[in-house]
């Protein structure tokens, strides 16, 4: 038993290195050019920019350029250095010890010190980051022990911990102007002040944010370009055509709608990557209220699995970009292990299977998400896939706010999502899963009602064991359960199209992407 | 055949737009009433594969859509969803809008005062917007399109009923059947309701094509039952892919124009027919 | 005096239909199922119950609805309109920003589709009976029986896609940040597929009802009287005759000019139209309960301000309208 386990986990490891290698974006060693505009599309326009109070996704990906944290994330999700140089972990996992770069200043040409990291973790963002504020019940203290030492003590070991330190999750914010205000309403926070390789110049409402080069930046050379465009393009369609005619040069993830991505990179001088998206791991899944009916048996709910083609989707809806999953950890996070249960397209199997429990027809409704024409091909698809194999299914429409009324109120049958992994299984798929986090009113937790003892018990130890053979042990041991007994429908590893113009070079070259701040991007033009 | 109904039939006849406009109308039942013999297929089933041109291939005269589905049974769907929404709101619409419009024109007074107010307010709020706002409260289903569209479509009825009913409350029929004794309710609908038909029939067949617009237009945008295959709905999820596949938003297209078209011909030719003094005018 | 007086009236009334129209309406956008809160929760991608309970506390959307409304009511007053949830500005700011787009728009395709409309109703009734009439009727039949939208789309199709003239979308070059002249002939390159779809619409129905207008005015026997005196016909035409007809025409481009607005979502939807309609949209759907109801507050102001107009150009052309 111990010993297929092993060397599964080695399959899986290997394979999920091969691919990581494939695609890594090159990182050019022709010597940099310094200047140029970078036109960049944003979508949609940002509620705010200041990053500690603000978290969707727009915001980081415009603030990512001005503010930072400590550590940025290679493609393996191995942690590299940021505003800490280095780092050290105590031998039982419990003391977290950081030192900070020398000479580092913010916008405003205030030094950057230990006590703003402090404030940061401790004081503010605590306040307004519900995400990181989960992560740092783990947290005893943090101390300043110099101007440049920082100390996180652990009340026990939280393997996770070392990848809470990420721009969007932990954004360094200054002491100096924060301190003592009220954070949500501090006017600062219209003209942000970071330690970024850009500083904020203009936002114009409706039409464009403008950041322009930070001449004191922390790395030596960088940023070369000599400021950022990030132009609001209200319409998909306006975006493409933006890009076609030269007026930005790179369409983040999901600015272009998946039926315009074929035609888009098959234009001259354009790369396209996948790349950027491994930190998120934005896996795409069904929720299946487990609670009542026919979704209560785990072979119906098998059934929808054997049911589904998930190849299609991909290939079809997704050009090809991304990966089907195989389980509820996806390939590109921590301890994933591809031991487990396989769902093969096999409309015979998924009638078979409803034939024995004696399936009576009775309707399910399904909700798709309500993000635009993408996710509703994909819920039409899946729709017919399930009527295919006989589940008599109906698709309720909605939008945005009703989705996240019924998703809360678990007023629903089937329904689309996506959810962010964040790099560990215990920051991003446990709460999915565990019998402690389901709780009405909130569209992100165990919305789907699955209860299994053994299953809460080993992601609870699995969180804080020690070191990291030992978790993955028990992730691989929780995986084979939950994919047994399909609480949810895996459906997508979703890849995010970056588009960009070929001479735009060192786009993408880190976990989180574009959204990692583009010091280091230049221009070969 | 009643001479007068006779009558009817070649004043309306006469009229070459309404002869082409019925053809056009029976065609568009027809197709609706017999979509699943034509095409016995789900036209939400993926049966080829995606973006194929029109004639490309046999039996797949329209072409597919994104996921490969037959635009040709989406068109034959539609029509039921069109002429579906069509009526029943334009019922709607009228039930409303006939009796606040009767109501209104046949006390006159206080009430008339009353309810007219209660009209403009209601042509007061934009249109279009007002009908969006419905359905997104509701929740996009055939049902919520159908109340949406007869809400914000019968105001014109009620001021149509109320002129027609205004001026006919003084005649003497109405007069007599008062002498004789016949409630207001009687009066209303027995005496003076029948003597408007003519212009309400008229605008109700106008009525149906707005609706089927609006319909149309609502799907488009994404408001429409996800469950029916519709022509607005087949024209907005072509929207994003215009340039790829042109068929995928001419196809449905054309039928709206068509049947909205037939529609206001029929209702220009029973204009002439039915009201002979106006004929000259309207043609 | 008499005039000011009724215009007076009709300002009253209007302003108690507009107080009516906000009540409504904030009732019928509270009914829509979520809340602003869960939707901006929703956006920053995890929240906890107590993140989307401060979001609900900041907005004033744990108070009781009576209060809510109360509150609301009390800021309309004093005109002023709230401040959008999601945007994180000013209502009458964001509304204010977009209303100018939202009026070059509407306001060009209201001239193309008046000048039009009132031109070939105008022909056609001259040569009724003739090709000429029948040409023009079929026209203006066809463009009213067809979806504004698809209109726009196959003139995205054909003058964009396929002959590449005109631009597909929005209303200014991105990123071009154009001053001066120069900006405005961009402006103006973008507006005349989205103001001739959605004017061309509206032309179809002016020219209908100013031909069976004037047919119906040229059957009056003033007309008659004239046309027996020898006046020449072109004259009679343009001095007698349309000057009569244009009434129906007045009221009615007093009741569109207000629902341009309305009509205004789906073309700025499909040329990505950076104006009010699309505004409202995204305001509905994102249950930003005050930018919502801002822009239905404005809208309803115009109309109600057009109507206005309406009737008192009314009382300046046709004498014959009494004073109430």
């Amino acid at each position: 038993m111990v010993q297929t386990t092993r060397r599964t986990v080695l399959a899986g490891m290997a394979a999920s290195g091969a691919i990581l290698a494939i695609g890594v974006p090159e990182v050019s060693a022709a010597t940099p050019k310094r200047g140029g505009t970078l036109n960049v599309v944003i979508q949609p326009e940002p509620p705010g920019l200041m990053l500690g109070i603000t978290q969707n996704g727009p915001t980081q990906m415009v603030a990512g350029n001005i503010y930072e944290s400590l550590l940025k994330y290679d493609f393996n999700l191995k942690p590299v250095p940021s505003l800490a140089k280095s780092w050290e972990i105590s031998d039982d996992g419990k003391v977290y010890t950081f030192h900070l770069k020398q000479g580092v200043t913010w916008h405003d040409g205030k030094p950057f010190t230990a006590a703003d990291v402090v404030f940061s973790a401790d004081v503010f963002l605590r306040q307004t980051n519900a995400r990181l504020r989960v992560s740092l019940e783990h947290v005893d203290k943090i101390e300043a022990l110099d101007d440049h030492t920082v100390r996180f003590s652990l009340k026990e070991p939280f393997g996770p911990f070392i990848g809470v330190f990420e721009g969007g999750t932990m954004p360094m914010v200054p002491k100096h102007i924060y301190e003592g205000t009220d954070f949500k309403t501090n006017p600062m926070n219209a003209t942000p002040i970071g330690t970024g390789p850009f500083k904020f110049d203009k936002w114009e409402k409706g039409s464009y944010i403008h950041l322009v080069r930070n001449e004191h930046y922390h790395v030596p050379g960088q940023p070369y370009l000599d400021e950022v465009y990030w132009q609001v393009i209200p319409d998909a369609a306006s975006r493409a055509v933006a890009y076609e005619t030269g007026k930005v040069d790179v369409l983040p993830g999901g600015s272009v709608e998946n039926f315009d991505v074929k035609r888009l990179t098959a234009l001259k001088n354009t790369s396209v990557t996948g790349k950027g998206w491994e930190f998120f791991a934005p896996l795409a899944w069904m929720w299946i209220n487990n609670r009542e009916g026919p979704l209560s048996d785990k072979r119906f709910r098998q059934a929808i699995m054997y049911a589904i083609d998930r190849n299609f989707a991909k290939d079809v809806i997704w050009n090809g970009l991304g990966k089907v999953p195989t389980g509820p950890v996806s390939s590109k996070t921590r301890f994933y292990s591809d031991d487990v249960e396989k769902y093969p397209y096999d409309t015979a199997k998924a009638k078979a299977l409803l034939k024995e429990i004696g399936y009576d027809g009775k309707p399910i409704r399904l909700l798709p998400l309500p993000y635009g024409e993408t996710w509703q091909r994909w819920g039409e698809a899946v729709k017919q896939n399930l009527n295919d194999a006989g589940i008599n299914v109906e698709m309720v429409a909605t939008d945005v706010a009703g989705w996240n009324q019924k998703i809360s109120d678990w007023d629903y049958d089937l329904a689309f999502t996506y959810l962010y992994q964040y790099g560990d299984p215990a920051l991003g798929v446990a709460r999915t899963y565990v019998s402690t986090n389901i709780a009405k009113g909130s569209p992100w937790n165990n919305v789907e009602g699955y209860k299994n003892p053994k299953v809460d018990e080993l992601f609870d130890k699995a969180a804080v064991a020690f070191p990291d053979a030992e978790r993955q042990k028990l992730y691989d041991e929780v995986q084979k359960i939950i994919v047994e007994d399909v609480p949810v429908a895996w459906l997508l590893e979703i890849e995010f199209p970056t588009i960009y113009r070929s001479d735009v070079k060192n786009l993408v070259t880190t976990a989180i992407g574009v959204n990692d701040g583009l010091g280091g991007a230049w221009l070969d033009r | 055949m009643k001479p007068a109904t006779k009558d009817f039939w070649r004043r309306f006849l006469r009229n070459p737009g309404a002869l082409i406009g019925l053809l056009i109308l029976a065609a568009v039942v027809l197709m609706a009433i017999f979509a699943p013999l034509i095409h016995p297929q789900d036209p939400w089933r993926m049966v080829q594969r995606p973006f194929l041109p029109p004639f490309a291939v046999d039996g797949f005269w329209f072409g597919t859509d994104t996921l490969g589905r037959d635009i040709g049974a989406g068109l034959v769907y539609g029509a039921q969803v069109s002429l579906l929404v069509g009526i029943v709101s334009t019922v709607v619409a009228l039930t409303i809008g006939v009796t606040l419009g009767a109501l209104a024109g046949y006390y006159g007074g206080l009430v008339d005062d009353a309810l007219m107010r209660f009209t403009e307010f209601f042509q007061t709020i934009p249109n279009f917007a007002l009908a969006i706002v419905l359905v997104a409260i509701l929740q996009p289903s055939t049902e919520s399109v159908i109340v949406a569209i007869g809400i914000v479509s019968w105001p014109p009825v009620a001021r149509l009923v109320r002129g027609e009913f205004l001026s006919l409350r003084s005649r003497e029929f109405v007069q007599a059947a008062r002498v004789v004794g016949q409630s207001n309710l009687q009066i209303i609908f027995g005496q003076v309701l029948p003597n408007t038909l003519s212009p309400i029939i008229v605008m109700a067949s106008l009525m149906v094509a707005t609706a089927i617009l609006l319909e149309s237009s609502l799907s488009f945008l994404g408001l429409g039952d996800p469950n029916t295959m519709s022509w607005g709905y087949m024209i907005g999820a072509a929207r994003t892919v215009i340039r790829q596949a042109w068929w995928m938003s001419v196809f449905p297209g054309v039928a709206i124009l068509l049947t909205v078209l037939a529609l206001n011909l029929v209702g220009e030719g029973l204009n002439d027919a039915l009201n002979p003094r106006l004929a000259r005018k309207g043609r | 005096m008499q005039k000011l007086g009724f215009i007076l009236k009709r300002l009253l009334k209007a302003v108690a239909v507009l107080f009516a129209i906000v009540v409504l309406n904030f009732f019928l956008i509270r009914a829509a199922p979520g809340d602003p809160a869960q939707v901006m929760a929703g956006e920053a991608g995890a929240a906890d119950a107590k993140f989307i309970e401060q979001l609900r506390e900041q907005f004033g959307l744990d108070k009781p609805l009576h209060e809510q409304l109360a509150i609301y009511v009390g800021d309309i007053v004093t005109l002023d309109l709230g401040w959008s949830y999601r945007q994180n500005e000013p209502v009458s700011k964001l509304v204010f920003e977009r209303l100018p787009a939202t009026l070059l728009l509407t306001g060009t395709a209201f001239v193309i589709s008046i000048a039009l409309g009132l031109l070939f109703g105008a022909i056609a009734a001259r040569r009724v009976g003739t090709l000429t009439d029948t040409a023009v009727t079929s026209f203006a039949l066809i463009f009213y029986a067809t979806p504004l939208f698809w209109v726009a789309l196959m003139a995205i199709l054909l003058f964009s896609v396929v002959l590449g003239w005109l631009p597909a979308y929005g209303m200014e070059t991105v990123g071009a940040h154009l001053t001066g002249l120069a900006y405005a002939a961009d402006v103006a390159e973008h507006l005349v597929l989205p103001a001739l779809t959605l004017g061309l619409f509206f032309m179809a129905v002016y020219a209908r009802l100013t031909r069976s207008s004037m047919l119906e005015v040229a059957d009056m026997d003033f007309v008659k009287t004239a046309r027996a005196k020898g006046v020449a016909p072109g004259r009679i035409t343009r001095v007698h005759v349309l000057r009569n007809a244009v009434l129906p025409v007045i009221t009615l481009a007093g009741i569109q000019a207000g629902q341009l607005v309305g009509g205004a979502v789906l073309t700025e939807t499909v040329f990505a139209w950076p104006g009010i309609g699309r505004l409202m949209y995204d305001a509905l759907f994102q249950r930003d309960y005050n930018l919502l109801l801002g822009i239905f507050f404005v809208s309803s102001a115009m109309v109600l301000l057009f109507n206005l107009i309406t009737d008192v150009v009314y009382t300046f052309i046709d004498p014959r309208i009494e004073l109430k």
